[in-house]
Parts: structure tokens; sequence; C-alpha cells
């Protein structure tokens, strides 16, 4: 590590130690390391589009104590994303859907260092059909009955949990009467807006749908515990701020924040 | 043909700028060409989902081309010939999918023609039991959306640039309507006819947004060749290379073949 001013590296040193040691610790090491440093610059973060929405509030109240920050949000499919960072598109924070992913930027060299490497939230799988069930699906099972089901992509990680999920339950669907989004998001704009008759889609995404959809909940044994991680990027040129931003993810306010979307605790 | 004055030569400036926008065009796509693996490619281009995608975006493309022609010659025709008041506000919008997102395009699409909450296609499907999105019909409805500006255009210029006094003649030689569109308007006509076909099929050719927004992405249904390349970019990237490169080497032929009827001003 190279820092110009010691005061930085002992402020960054510390905050790394301090959420070493786990959630909820985070804010307070920060508090703790930097007193009266005032953060600034504009950090990019690469985030899965299931996290849109809470990374948005987060970063809202990341500023709001952080005045002099600007928080600049890349949003796409957890594997998009790593092909993007390592075809050396400038990021400073990684935030994937799963572990995997960011483990194909640890083995390609592209993240700052296992310390940095941190697991912040869990997600589910959840069913969207369409307001009101009108085809009537309780369970995964009852997926068989539908004409078109919208998925994600079968590499990028929402669409491999789906197909665990169907895994589980023993449904085997035709790929004919599947249709693949781009991402998350867009799987579930295909039953809200399209005429896909049901998605299998993270629960964070259909609760934020709100009337658009409705909600299927799928029993924790036919289900999927989707972990959610974040790691500093090797090239990041505003490591301090990236990494508070880190700290912000795993402090107490932070995972308040991403339990009101339906994240759980990790 | 008269001989053509000798223009004067531009300035130096004028020469650096124009290599510089070569290069920025070229540069991208030959680039594109290091990353194919040559000896794997047909079999790639043979292997069964890519197949079925290249077969797919052949028929769609080809039946959203008719279909713009059919549409977009008369079109044309009134916007080139029959002044009336508002006729740039018809333009104007007839131009839209040109500039829009085309995802936006494809929300416009199923705001229309969705089965569930379309205008018209709530009603078809309740009356007739049809139903646009997820079919390969339905691809080839969002591929004429996004390429009838293109064969819009490309007539009305040439119509445009049609010197009436031809039409006026046969006119006056007794031939009828029909006679006269046959034999004088539509050879005239044909460079940029043949312009506007090739560039529309082209665009539908390369078709993405509105296709998976509004037909979506059911593998030998309604995966498109550019549907595909955008999946395989992450499970097998060398095939997702090896379509592109049918893509590009297919519109560079179509755009080399027009050579200087794209304007419509070639008598």
């Amino acid at each position: 590590m190279q820092f110009r001013r010691p005061l930085v590296a002992l402020a960054v040193s510390v905050s790394v130690i301090a959420s070493l040691a786990g959630v909820g610790q985070g804010e307070a090491a920060y508090q703790l390391g930097a007193p009266e440093k005032v953060l600034q610059g504009t950090i990019t973060v690469s985030a899965a589009s299931s996290l849109s929405g809470s990374f948005v509030e987060i970063a809202k109240a990341f500023r709001k104590e952080n005045p002099k920050v600007k928080v600049r949000f890349n949003f796409g499919s957890s594997s998009s994303l790593v092909a993007q960072i390592q075809a050396g598109a400038p990021s400073d924070v990684i935030a994937t859907a799963d572990l995997s992913n960011i483990e194909k930027l640890v083995k390609s060299g592209e993240v700052a260092g296992a310390i940095y490497l941190k697991m912040f939230a869990r997600n589910q799988m959840a069913i969207a059909v369409k307001p009101g069930n009108p085809l009537k699906i309780k369970t995964v099972g009852d997926l068989k009955n539908v004409k078109f089901l919208s998925l994600c992509g079968s590499t990028v990680p929402c669409g491999q949990y789906a197909a665990t999920v169907l895994k589980l339950a023993r449904l085997n669907i035709n790929e004919s009467k599947i249709t693949r989004a781009v991402d998350a998001k867009s799987a579930l704009n295909a039953v809200s807006i399209g005429d896909a008759d049901a998605a299998v889609v993270y629960l964070t995404d259909v609760l934020s749908a709100k009337k658009s959809v409705s909600l299927v909940k799928i029993p924790k044994a036919l289900n999927v515990d989707a972990i959610y991680s974040v790691a500093l990027l090797r090239t990041s040129n505003n490591r301090e701020t990236a990494v508070a931003f880190i700290d912000y993810l795993l402090s107490v306010k932070g995972q308040e924040l991403l339990q009101s979307f339906g994240f759980i605790k990790i | 043909m008269t001989k053509r004055r000798p223009i004067s030569r531009p300035p130096l400036f004028i020469y650096i700028g124009a290599m510089f926008g070569v290069v920025y065009i070229c540069l991208p796509l030959v680039s594109l060409l290091r990353n194919i693996s040559w000896g794997s490619l047909l079999s790639q281009l043979t292997d069964g989902p890519t197949l079925s995608a290249l077969r797919l975006s052949l028929v769609t493309s080809v039946a959203a081309t008719v279909l713009a022609l059919i549409l977009g010659l008369p079109l044309a025709w009134v916007l080139a010939r029959v002044p009336f008041r508002g006729n740039y506000l018809v333009r104007a919008f007839v131009m839209l999918p040109m500039v829009l997102p085309p995802v936006v395009g494809g929300v416009a699409l199923l705001a229309a023609y969705g089965k569930s909450n379309g205008l018209l296609g709530a009603l078809l499907f309740d009356s007739f039991g049809v139903q646009l999105t997820f079919s390969p019909i339905g691809v080839v409805i969002a591929e004429a959306f996004v390429a009838l500006p293109f064969l819009v255009m490309a007539v009305e210029g040439g119509l445009r640039a049609i010197d009436s006094r031809y039409e006026e003649l046969a006119s006056t030689m007794g031939a009828n309507e029909a006679k006269k569109f046959y034999l004088v308007t539509l050879r005239l006509l044909r460079p940029s006819l043949v312009a506007g076909i090739a560039v529309a099929w082209a665009r539908a050719l390369g078709e993405f947004g509105a296709t998976i927004t509004f037909a979506g992405n059911i593998q030998g249904r309604t995966q498109t060749t550019p549907l595909a390349v955008y999946l395989l970019l992450e499970s097998d990237p060398q095939a997702a290379y090896s379509l592109s490169f049918v893509l590009l080497v297919v519109c560079v032929l179509v755009l080399i073949s027009m050579r200087d009827r794209w304007l419509g001003s070639k008598r």
C-alpha cells in the first residue's frame, strides 16, 4: 500500500482492521479512525442490479455524513460487471450478488487485497406473478402451468439461483417457455410491464416492485442463500472514500437500510 | 453527363479530421477480428442455438423489411408529394424510432400490442386468442418499428429528387396512373428504393432493445442473433465474437453494395 500521508494510511488501516472485526463495528471504527478528516472526491461503485434501490438510499445517507463525497453507480448483472472491470473499466468498489464472481476478480488480481473483500447481505429467491395471481400459482411446482416464464441469463447469479430453485423442486421447464432477461430487474419487468406470466427473481426486487406484481414466497427448504459480497478494487484512485463506503455498508445504519429493502443479515 | 468542374482541394486539417474519423470507426471493428478463433468459426456458427438464432434473424429481418416497405413506400410518397398542414409533424413522429432508445420503443410496443396491458393487443387476445409478444411475429413487429424510418427517409429523398417533368410527360403521352407509376416513377426511384431496403434490412438485423423488451428472448423462438451475442458474451465469448463477425460481414457487404445509392441522387 502506498499513501502519501501517514494519517491517511492510519485511518485506512484502522477502518480496515475494524471492519474485519465484523458487521456493526464499521461505523464506530470509521469515526474513530479519522475524527476530523473530511472525505472527498468521487467514487464509482459497480453493483449488481438487484442492489439498485437499496444502494441509492445508502449512498444518500452516506453523503449526508460526508457532504463532499460523490457516489456514482454502475448497475448491471454481476458477471457483466466483472467482465467490464477485467476489460479496464474504472471503478472503485464492486458489489456482486454472489461470491464466485468476486473470486474471479481476486484471481485476475483486480481486487485490492483479500482483506477488502466482505460479505455484507443475504437474499432469497421469490416468484413474481401478475397482480392478483390469475394463474393461482402457490408453489414452485405450479410454475409448470405458466405459458412464459421470465428468468435471468443462465450465466448471471440470479439465473443460476433460479435454476437451483427449479432443480430443488424437481421441475424441468422447457427452454422454449423461458425468456431470458439481461439482468434481475428486467426479468421482473417482463412480468410487470410485459406478458410473462411469472418470474423467479430476488425477493428484494419483488418487494420493491410493490403493486405491479404479486409475490409468491418460496419456502426455505426449496430456496437458495444468495450471499452478496463487496470488494475494493486495485485501480481505485480514491481508496479512503471507497473503504469508507464499504465500511458504511457494514455499519449499523447501512445494514438497517439494506434490511428495509428485504435483505437479510449476513 | 457533363464533365465535372475541378474542385479545389480541401485544406490539410480536413484531411486529418477525416483520417481520425475513419480510424475512430474502423479501429474497434478491426480489433474485433483479433478475438475470433478462425479454426473453430464454422463449428461455433453451426452449433444448435447459434444456428437457430441466425436462421431466425434472417427470416424475421426479411419479413420486417417487407412490412417496412409496404407501410413505408406510401408514407414516403405522401410526405414527399402531398403538401398538407402538419406535414412536418407527421415526419417527426415517423422518424422518432430512429432516435428513441430502442428499449423505450419496446415498452411503447408493449403498451400497444401487449397481451395483458396493450391497447390493441388485449383486444386481439380476448377476441381471437392472438398473442404477439414472445412470438416470431412480435420480433418482426419490433424490427419493422425501428427499420421503417430508415426506409421512409431514403425513399422520400429519392422521390423529391425525381424530376416531375418525366411523369408529366408520361401523362401527356396517355399513360394512366398505374402505368405512369410502374414505367416512370418506380424506375427513377429504384436506386433510393434499393438503398432504403438495404439500410432498413441492416437495421432490422441488428435490432436488440425493442426486440428483447417486446418479443422477449426465447431460444429458438424469439432469440435473434444480437440477443444471442449478448447472452453468449458471458457464457461463451468465442461464439459471441464469431456471431458478431457474421453480423459485421453481412452489414459491410450490404453497405458496400449500395455504394453511392444511399443519398438517392445518382441520376
